[in-house]
């Protein structure tokens, strides 16, 4: 479970200069549900994902998941519940350009000093089921949008986390890719994960499989 | 005055020593006026960061700390040999004033900083960081010391007086001198060995009970114990001669280091034994048990190889 | 019981290394450098330290030597046997010797005096000469192979067969010197039969050395006395001044280094800021980020520092350190031709490990800081 109460995200650019990102925001989201937020540019989306994903702090209100005040964490606690909880798969895919598709996927679970045997084992998987066994040993800049984009997912998923945040997932696809996306995330749900998409793509409104489309503007919701 | 490349660099790195904690210094005091977890004000994001500046250095003034500590004893033993009379380091410790309270003054601050880390440890493990205000007021303690062990230390490097006659560690360590150790010389050793194995009976009686504070408080008493014992009595088998009571000579080559050997067991032993006060947990109950005996192990066993070679003990007990 | 060492940690942070090349193998030559030049240093003079003890343990336990306010003089060969009548002296026995000024070369010889009673030395008794390998080749330079002509002070030759040369212990002491007998030596020198250079005296308990002086002090109040030990000593503090004052330059470097350390740690591109906000998002704790740091740090610091200990250790014992080793020898043109005996001192390592790996570290302190603990929040714009 999921929420969000009476969120305020004010960011201060400079001295004199303020952005109110989010104004009053209050929301709630059940565990395994997917969720779409929608907007257009600028409405206070990618903001919303960062204060679930305790990147960000909000200025007033409180983020609670499982119970949990995330907002009031420490910059270690709130990494820490990232590594247990959170898989993002950033707008940029942000992966290390120049470190292969296999250094990219575990980059999560190095922290935890794992064994190698069980690193392999869930890298493995993980690889096959987006499809990119054969890229492991690739260099990511090597790579087309589309496996990229795949190795993104395949990050926030390597340490099985409870919840799933995607920015923007189709922004730089084609509509093949695009719809090959959504595929992969419906398979998700089937495994119970919380999802919440970030998007202004039309492909996303109206699916069978998403609970609840939320949409917001200027940094409140509609 | 010695300016030997060994004493320059235990210098140099005073001196840096000195740069790095009093930036901790100053974080201590900043988080000691304000800080609150509960703030959301910038200024306590400041702080959290700043926190996290303190223990890194702390960590890495420790790490370094003890092989320099190592260093600073062969630093010594070096130096005895360019002071006419001093044999090993406790002669030339005694060539200053200040030595022997330096020397001291070196392991209360290693165990110092060990159990602040160990505290910063179990601070960072609870999220309302319940001991962060403790552990910096804590640190300014030790600064204080830290400061003090430093200026010691450079004051004894220039105070040696080479041409100085200065005593070796056999008078020393002697009954008819005046020192505090001397004073020892009229306790019978019987009692202090016997001493030394209560103490440690008292340890297992409080390992089996996993009583924290008095496993904690044996501890500390067993270091005291195991020191004076060391010098009176087990140290004479150590070099097999009846009279020579240092706590110096078998760190060095002659001795197979096995000087090194005993202080580390010890300093491992009892301070996981101290531990507990903060962390009452099974390991460090183990890890302490296990070093203490094996520290009281390795000095029984030069008594009794000793026995059994030549078939009587070196002095009446 | 968990792993001590993070190993894809590890592998991430050599590979993060590699990824910056330009500006860490800058980085790992100028560190390379200078534990080099301190390894090569102490190198130099712990080997020489060894020669001169060599040397200074062959010497005689007591030197008396006359002195008339402050100033050296002939010494009454008599006053040998008043000092052997003191308890606990094996000997004590007068010695003729001094420098001499070889114009031709511009150099200095030793000339020692050898007695009548010393058997090894029978074949230079007459008019022989034995010299040591220093003098051979200054020698002939001048043309002078089989014999050498000393001027005396009224200003005739002398003329003396070189019967050989010998092979010392140690190179350092022995290079310069020339053996002949006591007599021709006194002709050179102008030194009458009751005189003597000093006297020296061998002391039959080492650990009375000091006790014995005193008595001799005490005897002669007008002599000065030096006891083995006390050349001792004078020799290990020139050679830890001469360290010590190449520590101090080395203090300067250290200190430049350490601000281009910070410095280079400090600059961040956006790429690198990048990279720890997406470490920080997938669940890296600052403390994660700064053993990640700490890695790289050890890893280039301590390979700088291998570096520097073998091109030092290639430098000194392979190629007899050109340049650097006159610096500690050079009293005259001939001492400095002998090669540094090899000694393993492990005090010197340790000594460049405390000045190197934890200087850098420490430089990358406060920039590592303000890396792992920057915002994440960036990430998701
Ligand atoms: N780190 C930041 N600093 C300043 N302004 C920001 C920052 N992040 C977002 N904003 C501003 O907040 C508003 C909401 O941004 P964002 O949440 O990224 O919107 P969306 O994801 O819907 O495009 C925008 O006006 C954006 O410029
Ligand atoms: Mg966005």
């Amino acid at each position: 479970m999921i929420e969000l109460k009476d969120i305020n995200k004010i960011y201060q650019v400079n001295k004199y200069n303020k952005v109110v990102a989010l104004k009053g925001i209050n929301l709630s989201i059940k565990e395994g549900s997917v969720v779409v937020l929608k907007g257009a540019s600028g409405s206070g989306k990618s903001t919303i994902l960062s204060l679930i994903a305790a990147l960000g702090k909000p200025t007033s209100g409180e983020v609670v998941v499982d119970s949990v005040h995330i907002s009031k964490l420490t910059d270690n606690f709130a990494s820490a519940f990232r590594s247990k909880n959170i898989g993002i798969v950033f707008q940029k895919y942000n992966l290390i350009s120049s470190l292969s598709v296999k250094e990219n996927i575990i980059l999560p679970l190095i922290p935890s000093n794992p064994d190698a045997l069980e690193l392999e084992k869930k890298l493995q998987k993980v690889l096959e089921m987006f499809e990119i066994v054969d890229k492991k040993e690739i260099l990511v800049k090597n790579l087309s949008g589309g496996q990229q984009q795949r190795v993104a997912i395949a990050r926030a998923y390597i340490d099985n986390p409870k919840i799933i945040i995607a920015d923007e997932p189709t922004a730089n696809l084609d509509e093949k890719l695009s719809l090959r996306f959504i595929e992969i995330l419906r398979g998700l749900k089937q495994e119970n994960k919380t999802i919440i998409v970030a998007t202004h793509d039309p492909l996303f409104f109206g699916l069978d499989f998403v609970d609840e489309e939320i949409e917001i503007k200027d940094g409140h919701l509609v | 005055m010695i300016l030997s490349p060994e004493v320059l660099t235990l210098l140099i790195l005073d001196f840096l020593f000195v740069l790095f904690t009093s930036i901790v210094f100053v974080i201590s005091l900043q988080i000691w006026k304000s800080w609150d977890l509960n703030s959301t004000l910038a200024s306590q994001y400041t702080l959290e960061k700043r926190s996290f500046l303190a223990s890194t250095i702390i960590k890495f003034i420790f790490v370094i700390k003890i092989p320099l500590f190592l260093f600073f004893i062969f630093t010594l033993d070096k130096i005895s040999n360019v002071l006419t009379g001093a044999m090993c380091g406790a002669g030339v410790l005694d060539a200053t004033d200040v030595g022997n309270y330096l020397i001291m003054l070196k392991v209360i601050n290693i165990y110092l900083f060990a159990f602040w880390l160990v505290l910063n440890n179990s601070d960072l493990q609870n999220p309302t960081q319940p001991y962060t205000k403790l552990k910096f007021a804590l640190f300014s303690f030790i600064y204080i010391l830290l400061i003090f062990e430093i200026y010691l230390e450079v004051d004894m490097f220039f105070s040696f007086e080479i041409e100085k006659l200065v005593s070796c560690c056999g008078s020393l360590y002697s009954s008819s001198s005046d020192s505090l150790i001397s004073a020892l010389f009229h306790v019978d050793n019987s009692l202090l060995v016997s001493l030394f194995y209560v103490n440690y009976l008292f340890l297992v009686i409080f390992y089996f009970f996993k009583n924290n504070y008095f496993f904690a408080l044996s501890n500390t008493l067993f270091v005291i114990n195991s020191v004076f014992s060391l010098i009176m009595f087990f140290g004479t088998y150590i070099y097999e001669l009846p009279s020579h009571h240092c706590p110096f000579c078998f760190l060095q080559t002659d001795y197979y280091f096995v000087g090194y050997f005993l202080y580390g067991a010890l300093f491992m032993g009892t301070f996981n034994g101290l531990v507990v006060i903060f962390k009452n947990e099974l390991k460090y109950y183990k890890i302490s048990m296990l070093f203490n005996s094996l520290y009281l192990v390795v000095v029984s066993l030069y008594v009794g190889v000793y026995y059994i070679r030549n078939g009587v003990l070196l002095s009446p007990m | 019981m968990k792993k001590m060492i993070n190993f894809y940690l590890l592998e991430y942070a050599i590979g993060s290394l590699v990824r910056q090349k330009s500006k860490n193998i800058f980085i790992t030559i100028i560190l390379s450098l200078l534990t080099f030049l301190l390894t090569a240093v102490f190198f130099i003079t712990s080997s020489i330290r060894y020669e001169l003890n060599q040397t200074v343990d062959a010497l005689p336990e007591i030197i008396v030597a006359q002195t008339k306010g402050g100033k050296h003089y002939d010494i009454d060969v008599s006053k040998a046997d008043s000092i052997l009548s003191i308890t606990g002296i094996n000997s004590a026995i007068p010695r003729v010797w001094g420098y001499y000024y070889f114009k031709n070369a511009g150099v200095n010889f030793s000339l020692v005096g050898v007695g009548e009673f010393e058997d090894d030395y029978k074949e230079i008794l007459e008019n022989g000469l034995l010299i040591g390998r220093g003098v051979r080749d200054v020698l002939k330079k001048s043309y002078f192979k089989e014999y050498f002509n000393f001027i005396l002070s009224d200003g005739s030759l002398l003329k003396l067969d070189i019967k050989g040369e010998f092979d010392a212990d140690t190179e350092l002491e022995s290079n310069d010197m020339i053996l002949m007998s006591k007599d021709n030596l006194r002709k050179i020198f102008d030194i009458d039969e009751t005189k003597a250079t000093d006297i020296v005296v061998s002391v039959a308990n080492p650990d009375e050395v000091q006790t014995v002086a005193s008595k001799i002090q005490l005897l002669f109040p007008n002599t000065r006395i030096i006891t083995k030990n006390d050349l001792k000593i004078s020799y290990q503090n020139i050679f830890d001044y001469k360290g010590g004052v190449f520590l101090a330059l080395f203090i300067i470097s250290l200190f430049t280094f350490f601000i281009i350390i910070y410095d280079k740690a400090s600059g961040l591109t956006s790429e690198q800021t990048r990279e720890i906000g997406i470490l920080k998002a997938v669940g890296f704790t600052i403390e994660d980020i700064l053993k990640e740091k700490f890695y790289e740090g050890i890893i280039i610091s301590l390979f700088a520092y291998i570096i520097g200990v073998i091109l030092a250790f290639t430098f000194v014992y392979i190629f007899n350190a050109p340049l650097l080793q006159n610096i500690f020898t050079g009293y005259s043109e001939l001492k400095t031709s002998f090669t540094l005996p090899f000694i393993l001192d492990i005090q010197t390592l340790v000594i460049v490990f405390f000045l190197s790996v934890p200087i850098y570290i420490s430089a990358t302190i406060i920039p590592s800081w303000r890396v792992a603990t920057m915002d994440a929040e960036e990430v998701m714009r």
